[in-house]
């Protein structure tokens, strides 16, 4: 026992030696004299000599001008890698993607082929019928009563908007108590399917929204407001309008643009999803630089084609391009942004 | 699509052949070191073991190991290489960790770039990655020495020291300098705070500044090597072998699949040459690929060559009928109206949760291959693949010898392997043998003992959480995924593999949490056990069985003896596995993964 406990530190001592002194400081003198880049972190200087980033990890973009990268499920927070683990199967999955769609989609065939389907969204919401039923925000709120909730809990004026109409209908609030007794005391969360469907009812073809209004003393104020289109309405209900439109003829949207990956911190995108961004970037830096369009659509294109690469030359995936190395490019070639 | 994964297993059987040779030679002790090596050697040298001597070092020299562990995460907040002053995690969680790694599970309770500090990752990663790995090699080791009846099964210090230094040290250093070069960080440093190019992009802080970026870095590339070559799997930051650091191109996606699977091929192989049955070893050999190459092939068809259901149209309405006790007849018919898709090209397959570099079919590949050497590490998001796609890391973890972790599936294996003659001699009415010795009553208790814990450990303690709020508040997804976040805990705690459904809430964090995973401290103590007894049992009871059989006279080849190198042998394994598994966990896939993939979907809202 006591002989086999001194042999077991002894072995435990050598080995803690070599697996934590001797092997990494190895490698790290090996990194240190001839990877000196990569041992760092593979770190990129910026237009101005400023370290920027590194090429290996992501980081946000959101200006026109740039492409952006895959959404991140970590907040493109280096420190925190993190997946959305969201099951095929759950509903906040096809949700996140469809609020995202809501605002780029296009037309594929027919009449309005190339055009954006968001000021339908917008015409179809204020119709106020959803599957030849009346009420759309209430069918909303009663379909998906996880995503009503978070709406309250997603800003604090949400809340506090819940909370102001919970005192002018102290009648309906009572009525709810009476019909769950183990919640005597709702919050705003408890109460985001009934709020819906009053708000609904009270405000037909209108979504409570943020909306930014020069005051009195002429700073400006933001407030929640019954609205009829804008920023909320196109992602929020993009997939209750195409249940409603399931043969409108749609162009796909590249996967891997709405879809996260498994660190949260993917540099590439696929060339699809760059050629997908192009003419918005194309467009704005053509402006920027009041260049003509179709001669910038054409240096941007062939940025990304320099810089396109598949794994292992194409015999194992499709080509991509590194979103932080095309965007330096793009600052190297037209200067700093407006 | 296809040549990713074949070239993976076609050039790992190429490199074991060679390596199994080296491996022989190592343990069978026929080699020459320098002198000074010797020296340390002749230091652990405790004298020649029988197989109870040396079950006693390998369970002693684990206790020792546990409380190293122990400390060491312990005293976290007061060790140097901590710059962003990383605490102390919650006891529960330093339980799990300790236990977890030095079982080559590796199951993360806990996120390495948000809770270790480098002299953690160096002091207890490093030490445990090297010495739990090589502790599945050694018990495989005695077993093949009691198997041909040697006359003392070596002895247990001398032979992890072998397995430490000159097999894993060298590959490692190869491998590690490899890595280097295609872009992982190595450095003792922590953190690296950068300005983003659109530095208002990442948010601002409370005075108004821009939020830099903080960048993890430290020594990963040394990490990378020894926990793919050991089957470990722990990951260096949370998101293990998908973090574009621990894995930065597909060349090192490449490697890290070849790494895992090198030493479980070269086992086998080490297996048959050892006992000199090589042509025995390579019917095993084939049996274990055709089952791995059967998990990859299921992964890859459901995962990449499909898209991900939850966005795809549903053109049918569909009608499902559930239990309601008011309703007339006791049941109630649900309908769910036809979905319409959404318009995402997934030409490429489920990307939710994959990586773009490694390749199109490398997130199932990597999947399916992790699981079945029980390594551990993810390049993807396991919670995310397509549900039936799922069944291929569950049907890995379950049978747990397609290859199986470092010694530990070969073991698995020869457990299969002496049930499929017990069968076949019942059938045939003849005292079963193995090797020549018969097996007896004695061997068959303990082969089922070792055989039975695993599906055990899995079942019981799903359905227990299943049923009660520690799992129901731990799950992160509706439905039947739910239910499947609980099993694949379960069934990786006790497969000692490490992988997991990363939604599951079982992080407690530090232990100064103020909001931690409200079920963790549960999770930390129900998954530790489970790997404790999941570990201990499986390598204890066959090393027993293998000195009994060993201890028995050979009984002379002839025309009666089952012949355990022909295609006849070779079925009959393959039925074995299939049946016992089917027949153990069918009924649990069908609640969890494959309820998922023929119900609702999407569920709920």
């Amino acid at each position: 026992m006591a002989h086999n406990i001194s042999k077991s530190v002894l072995l435990l001592v050598f080995t803690v030696v070599i697996a934590c002194g001797i092997y990494p400081g190895a490698v790290w003198l090996v990194g240190h004299l001839f990877f000196r880049f990569q041992a760092e972190g593979s770190l990129l200087k910026g237009p101005d000599g400023q370290v920027v980033g590194s090429k290996l990890i992501a980081q946000p973009f959101t200006k026109d001008e740039y492409f952006q990268p895959r959404p991140s499920a970590a907040s493109y927070n280096a420190s925190a890698s993190a997946s959305s683990t969201l099951a095929p199967s759950n509903y906040l999955l096809r949700n996140r993607v469809a609020t995202m769609l809501g605002p780029i989609v296009k037309y594929r065939g027919g009449l309005r082929a190339g055009q954006l389907v968001a000021p339908d969204i917008e015409t179809w919401f204020q119709q106020d019928r959803y599957q030849g039923n009346p009420s759309i925000v209430a069918q909303w709120a009663d379909l998906h009563n996880g995503l009503a909730a978070a709406w309250i809990g997603a800003d604090t004026s949400h809340g506090s908007y819940v909370d102001s109409w919970a005192k002018a209908h102290q009648a309906i609030v009572a009525d709810w108590v009476k019909a769950n007794p183990s919640t005597p005391q709702p919050k705003a969360s408890d109460l985001a399917v009934v709020f819906f469907e009053t708000f609904s009812k009270e405000n037909p073809g209108r979504f409570p929204s943020a909306v930014t209004k020069t005051g009195a003393d002429g700073k400006p104020q933001t407030s929640i407001e019954p609205v009829k289109d804008g920023s909320d309405i196109q992602p929020t209900f993009f997939d209750m309008w195409r249940q409603d439109h399931p043969d409108s003829d749609l162009q796909d949207v590249p996967g891997d643009m709405v879809t996260t990956s498994g660190s949260g911190l993917d540099p590439h995108i696929t060339i699809e999803n760059a050629e997908f961004q192009l003419d918005r970037v194309a467009a704005k830096w053509a402006a920027d630089t009041k260049s003509d369009p179709a001669k910038t659509r054409n240096e941007i294109e062939q940025i990304l084609q320099v810089n396109a690469s598949a794994p292992f030359g194409g015999l194992a995936g499709e080509k991509m391009v590194n979103v932080l190395e095309v965007n330096l490019e793009l600052r190297k070639r037209y200067g700093a942004l407006n | 699509m296809w040549i990713l994964p074949i070239s993976m297993l076609v050039i790992t059987t190429l490199l074991a052949i060679p390596l199994s040779r080296y491996m022989t030679r190592i343990m069978d002790g026929k080699y020459k070191v320098p002198r000074f090596l010797g020296w340390f050697e002749q230091r652990l040298n405790s004298g020649p073991q029988n197989w109870k001597q040396y079950t006693a070092s390998l369970l002693i020299f684990n206790t020792v190991l546990f409380v190293f562990g122990f400390v060491v995460l312990a005293l976290q907040p007061r060790m140097p290489l901590n710059p962003q002053h990383k605490g102390l995690l919650a006891p529960t969680t330093i339980f799990h960790t300790v236990v977890s790694f030095m079982t080559n599970t590796d199951v993360q309770h806990y996120s390495g770039d948000v809770h270790f500090s480098n002299f953690t990752q160096i002091f207890f990663a490093f030490t445990m990655f090297f010495l739990s790995a090589s502790i599945g090699f050694c018990a495989l080791t005695m077993i093949i020495r009691a198997l041909r009846s040697d006359s003392s099964v070596g002895n247990f210090f001398v032979d992890m020291w072998r397995v430490v230094v000159y097999m894993f040290l060298p590959i490692c250093f190869v491998t590690a300098i490899l890595f280097l070069q295609q872009g992982s960080p190595m450095t003792f440093k922590s953190f690296r705070q950068v300005s983003t190019l659109e530095p208002a992009a990442m948010g601002t802080l409370e005075n108004g500044q821009p939020n830099p970026q903080t960048i993890v870095v430290g020594p990963v590339a040394a990490f990378v090597p020894i926990k793919q070559l050991g089957t470990n799997g722990g990951g260096f930051y949370g998101m293990n072998s998908a973090h574009p650091f621990e894995n930065p191109t597909a060349f090192t996606n490449f490697l890290s699949c070849v790494a895992m699977m090198l030493f479980p091929f070269g086992l086998v192989l080490m297996f048959g040459r050892m006992l000199n049955r090589l042509k025995h070893a390579w019917l095993i050999f084939g049996v274990m690929m055709f089952f791995m190459v059967g998990t990859v092939v299921w992964a890859i068809y459901f995962d990449t060559l499909k898209p991900n259901p939850g966005l795809t149209a549903h053109p049918i309405a569909r009608t499902y009928e559930v239990f309601n006790a008011d309703a007339a007849g006791g049941k109630q018919a649900v309908i769910l109206p036809a979905v319409a898709g959404l318009p995402v090209d997934q030409h490429l397959g489920n990307l939710e949760g994959k990586e773009m570099r490694f390749g199109t079919s490398a997130g199932a590949t990597f999947a399916a291959l992790t699981v079945d050497v029980t390594d551990g590490a993810v390049n993807a998001e396991h919670d995310s693949l397509n549900p039936i796609a799922g069944l291929s890391p569950y049907a890995g973890m379950w049978l747990n010898c397609f290859f199986g972790g470092k010694g530990v599936g070969m073991i698995n294996m020869l457990l299969f392997v002496v049930i499929g003659i017990f069968v076949a001699g019942q059938m045939v009415g003849r005292t079963p043998e193995y090797l020549g010795k018969k097996i007896g009553s004695r061997e068959m208790k303990l082969a089922m003992i070792a055989l039975l814990v695993h599906p055990i450990m899995i079942l019981l303690p799903t359905g227990l959480f299943a049923g009660t709020s520690w799992g129901m508040k731990a799950e992160s997804n509706p439905g039947a995924h739910g239910f499947s976040q609980i099993l694949y805990q379960f069934s990786s705690s006790s497969a000692n593999n490490g992988s997991a459904f990363d939604g599951l809430g079982v992080a407690y964090g530090f232990n100064d949490n103020p909001n931690p995973a409200p079920m963790a401290r549960q999770w930390d103590i129900a998954s530790g056990l489970v790997i404790l007894i999941s570990r201990f049992l499986p390598i204890i009871a066959p090393m027993a069985m293998a000195a009994f059989l060993g201890a028995k006279k050979s009984s002379p080849f002839g025309l009666g003896t089952l012949r355990d190198d022909t295609s006849t042998f070779a079925f009959l394994l393959v039925g074995t596995i299939v049946i016992i598994g089917a027949l153990l966990f069918l009924p649990v896939a069908a609640l969890g993964p494959l309820a998922e993939h023929w119900g609702p979907l999407p569920f709920g809202g």
